[in-house]
């Protein structure tokens, strides 16, 4: 009887990683935005860290629930460094687009052009530019009133 | 063994090796153009440790004439050699004793080894201080000074050494100490390229001459040239030591004439001989003192010295000296007749050099002490002059801006009388006219040649008469060792062909002796005698060179002069301090010194070749002397000129036009026969072509061309053996870049045409890759576990039957 809970409880739980898993990688595989992609990937090891804790419990064993807590751990520091080059290279392109990374590809050959999705995209950003130290800076007072970033 | 002059034996070759060294360690830093002093100072050592050594020698008793110094065992292979060495047959000290290939280097000091060694640093010293003025702010003066050194160093040790591998080792380090100055001015193509000819003409005679040391280890057993004691008090008889000379016991026959060709060729390599000699002329492209030290007066020689030193090796083989006096005897006639047509005054004392050395060979070649006395004598006094002259004409070059073409100058008598002075006294010398040493020595040769025809007649008639066996020698064997193992019988047609033999050499030698006359006064003439002419390149140069370079002249033209009038003015009253001298030689020994007495001053001979040099210089001043009498006519005679101006159409129609021609024809018009004269005039015309043109194909050929050309054998060479060489190079090349490069990279290209086709999956784009790896993963999971690719493959044929039911309706 208890067995066959366990049972059932340990299907439910791999169901779900599985699903967990299935959904991120489809994700990973079908978005660009930088972000979800980075997302998905942390739900297919959230995934993979369901299923552990599920086998886990099943054979009563705290090793894989011990894997688990440090699945996590790792998981933040990534996230952190994941992020962190997630915004620099969002700042050299202004946008999220992965597709935008093409440069490791075989030299020579032409880059991959989505032509079916039109392009949108912002003009890069224009950042203020400071005068020299010691420079009375030239104000155009035209552009103070109407300037986009503050 | 450490006593003084033991020691010295080391250092006259040492001394110049170790400045040799500094110089070319410090040389570019420390010395620049105090880069001389060191070497000169050395060489200078060297040749007062040869006068002592000399005196030595002089005084050692005959039993003991030579002295050996082991340095260091070099290699030691046990039993290496082979079971028995056949010169030991009959040889009881020396039987049924496998001597080890063991090579001691070790230095030794006779009679031979001496007198080179004060001839080589001697002239050596004088040519190391006329370089200070010669090549005086030359880019590479330390370089200079540093090889200079590194081949005294080579050549006092090629003499000194007592063995056939030093031999040889020391054999190839002069051959590269000339290939290293030959190219010295590296940048000249020309330069260049006859430093690698001579490399490679000498390689074919160093290929013989290694054969014959093979061949020598093979058929005696040792390299050495001494006997050597071994630890058992066993005595191991050296090939050229006394033990083996007297017992007589070498290897004759065709084993015999084998080893004596082939060190013949490596000679002929060394000391540039008829088939080998082509590379001496081109040598000259070095700078002048060199081509007076090394390819003049030293090293060139180191062929005539290989063998004199292994003259009883040559005693056992009458075929092999025969050889070695008709190789000497034509390349003197040859080189003679191309250096009378040259104008490279280098080339013509290159030539005359060729020819003396083939006098040094025909001397050697008789096989008698007198005639190997002779030769080592010519080649003692040779080297004085003829360094002499060369050092002339690097002063004439030096003045001259380098231009060494005798037409461009002419006249510099009285601008350069130092040089001028010194250049007669060495043309003189060399045109063997009588009280300079010249004269002697290359008389002596003749005379040897002379007597050894004189000899072989008189042992053929003694073998008509009483038909013994016996050489003459048998007379002498009293008191010599010769006795016991005398000279290979011969039969009496070989004696024959010798005697005739010998009896053309002699004509040659005394035609040689003319042509050297002519061609040495012809560069005289046309050098320092006419009109005053100067080229332009010497700019305001041209004037007597310095006193560095004035001095060895003069003291160079002193012993050309004076060699002779003292060592040989005993020929008259037959002392022969020079011939006694080099018979101590343990080489010369035994059945050599029984072969002969000493030589009388053959009178007859002497007078002759007298008349002849005087011949040939009268015959110079007429051609060059005054009027342009010279090369115009010669070369038009030569040309077949006249000939060819008879066949040519405007004289033919200038014959048509003579006062006779015309008559004939109006005659023959008034009586209606023009046509007939037309006819037998071209008739005439025709036969006047086919008769000449024969001729006039041999203009080509014609006497002066082959001579001015050098008998064309650089360019038969270039056609027989370099082109085809050059041919299978270029075709191995050819099959090296394609068929086996093609090969290696067509292995190395096959990956990278598979890899081209994956190269495309290369997009860089992330999702891409991604999938790839999950499709992967399928892959390989489907690949492992088999229940699930039975699940899967049975999902797809639902998948497939359901479509297909569907598509069907």
């Amino acid at each position: 009887m208890n067995d066959v809970t366990e049972l059932a409880m340990l299907q439910n739980y791999l169901l779900i990683g599985a699903l967990l898993f299935a959904i991120g990688m489809l994700g990973f595989i079908v978005r660009r935005n930088m972000i979800v992609v980075f997302l998905c990937a942390e739900m297919m090891l959230q995934g993979v860290a369901l299923s552990l804790v599920g086998w886990s419990r099943y054979f009563d064993d705290w090793g894989g629930q011990m894997l688990v807590l440090f699945i996590i751990t790792v998981a933040a520091c990534e996230a952190a460094i994941a992020l962190a080059l997630i915004l620099m290279l969002a700042r050299q392109t202004g946008n999220l687009d992965l597709a935008d990374w093409q440069d490791l590809r075989e030299e020579g050959s032409p880059p991959y052009v989505d032509h079916l999705i039109p392009e949108q995209r912002e003009p890069p950003a224009v950042w203020p530019r400071l005068t020299p130290a010691g420079k009375v800076p030239e104000v155009d007072e035209e552009a103070l009133l109407h300037r986009d970033r503050v | 063994m450490h006593d003084f002059i033991s020691i010295l034996i080391v250092l006259v070759p040492a001394l110049p090796l170790a400045a040799a060294a500094l110089v070319a360690v410090l040389g570019p830093f420390v010395f620049r153009a105090w880069s001389h002093w060191l070497v000169v100072a050395a060489i200078g050592l060297s040749f007062l440790g040869s006068l002592v050594l000399l005196n030595d020698v002089c005084r050692r008793p005959d039993d003991r004439p030579a002295r050996v110094v082991k340095l260091w065992n070099w290699t030691l292979v046990d039993g290496g050699a082979p079971a028995s060495a056949q010169g030991d047959v009959g040889n009881a000290e020396t039987a049924g004793t496998r001597a080890p290939f063991q090579i001691d280097v070790s230095l030794r000091s006779d009679a031979l080894t001496s007198i080179m060694l004060t001839m080589v640093t001697l002239v050596s010293f004088l040519v190391a201080v006329y370089s200070i003025g010669y090549m005086h702010e030359d880019r590479g003066y330390w370089r200079f000074f540093s090889y200079i050194g590194l081949f005294v160093f080579s050549m006092t040790s090629l003499v000194s050494v007592s063995n056939f591998l030093l031999l040889f080792v020391f054999w190839e380090a002069v051959g590269v100490c000339s290939y290293l100055l030959i190219g010295f001015w590296y940048e000249k193509p020309s330069a260049a390229a006859a430093g690698m000819k001579a490399f490679l003409v000498n390689r074919v005679g160093d290929f013989g001459f290694m054969l014959g040391v093979f061949l020598i280890w093979i058929t005696y057993g040792t390299l050495n040239f001494h006997d050597v004691v071994n630890d058992g008090g066993t005595v191991i008889a050296g090939v050229l030591g006394a033990t083996r000379i007297s017992a007589g016991a070498y290897v004759g026959g065709g084993v015999g004439l084998a080893i004596c060709l082939l060190l013949l060729l490596g000679a002929c390599g060394k000391s540039a001989q008829f088939p080998l000699h082509v590379w001496l002329p081109d040598a000259m492209e070095g700078p002048t003192p060199v081509s007076a030290l090394i390819h003049a007066a030293t090293m060139v020689t180191a062929g005539i010295y290989m063998i004199t030193r292994c003259t009883p090796l040559y005693m056992a083989s009458p075929d092999g000296q025969l050889a070695v006096a008709a190789i000497g005897g034509f390349t003197a006639l040859l080189a003679g007749l191309i250096a009378l047509t040259q104008f490279d005054l280098k080339r013509v004392l290159a030539y005359s050099t060729i020819s003396q050395l083939g006098y040094m060979f025909l001397g050697l070649g008789t096989g008698t002490l007198a005639g190997i006395s002779a030769g080592m004598f010519h080649l003692f006094t040779h080297a004085f002059f003829k360094a002499l002259l060369f050092l002339g004409a690097g002063s004439v070059m030096h003045a001259m801006g380098n231009v060494i073409d005798m037409r461009r100058f002419g006249g510099l008598r009285r601008r350069m009388p130092h040089t001028y002075w010194t250049f007669l006294v060495g043309c003189l010398a060399l045109s063997g006219i009588a009280p300079l040493s010249g004269f002697w020595s290359k008389d002596a040769i003749v005379a040897s040649v002379h007597s050894k025809v004189h000899d072989l007649q008189h042992e053929l008639s003694m073998r008509d008469s009483s038909g013994a066996y016996g050489p003459r020698t048998a007379a002498a064997g009293a008191t010599a060792p010769a006795a016991v193992h005398p000279r290979p019988p011969r039969s009496k047609r070989q004696l024959e062909r010798a005697a005739n033999a010998y009896q053309w050499l002699y004509y040659m030698a005394m035609f040689t002796a003319f042509l050297t006359a002519l061609y040495t006064f012809r560069a005289l003439f046309m050098t320092f005698f006419g009109a005053e002419e100067i080229p332009a390149e010497a700019g305001d140069h041209a004037h007597e060179s310095p006193r560095s370079m004035v001095v060895p002249l003069v003291v160079l033209a002193v012993f050309a002069a004076g060699v002779g009038l003292v060592l040989d003015l005993s020929y008259l009253n037959g002392t022969h301090p020079f011939a006694a001298l080099l018979a101590k030689t343990p080489s010369l020994t035994g059945a050599v010194a029984a072969t002969e007495t000493l030589g009388t001053f053959h009178a007859r001979v002497a007078a002759i070749s007298m008349l002849i040099a005087s011949a040939g210089v009268l015959a110079a001043s007429y051609l060059y002397l005054g009027a342009p009498r010279e090369v115009a006519a010669l070369q038009e005679w030569m040309d077949f000129q006249p000939l060819l101006r008879w066949t040519d159409g405007d004289t033919i129609m200038r014959l048509g036009r003579q006062p006779w021609a015309r008559a004939i024809r109006q005659t023959a018009d008034r009586l209606w026969l023009g046509w007939l004269v037309n006819l037998v005039g071209l008739l005439l015309a025709v036969v006047l072509l086919v008769v000449s043109a024969p001729l006039l194909l041999g203009r080509l050929i014609s006497p002066y061309r082959l001579s001015y050309h050098k008998f064309f054998f650089d360019e038969v060479y270039n056609a027989v053996i370099v082109g085809p060489l050059r041919a299978g190079a270029t075709l191995c090349s050819v099959i090296d870049d394609w068929l086996i490069d093609g090969l290696v990279n067509l292995a190395g290209r096959v990956p990278l045409m598979f890899g081209s086709l994956l190269r495309s999956m290369q997009t860089g784009l992330v999702q891409f890759y991604a999938l790839a790896m999950v499709l992967g993963g399928i892959v390989l999971l489907l690949a492992v576990d088999q229940h699930l690719s039975g699940l899967i493959s049975q999902w797809l044929h639902h998948l497939l039957a359901f479509t297909t039911g569907v598509v069907n309706g």
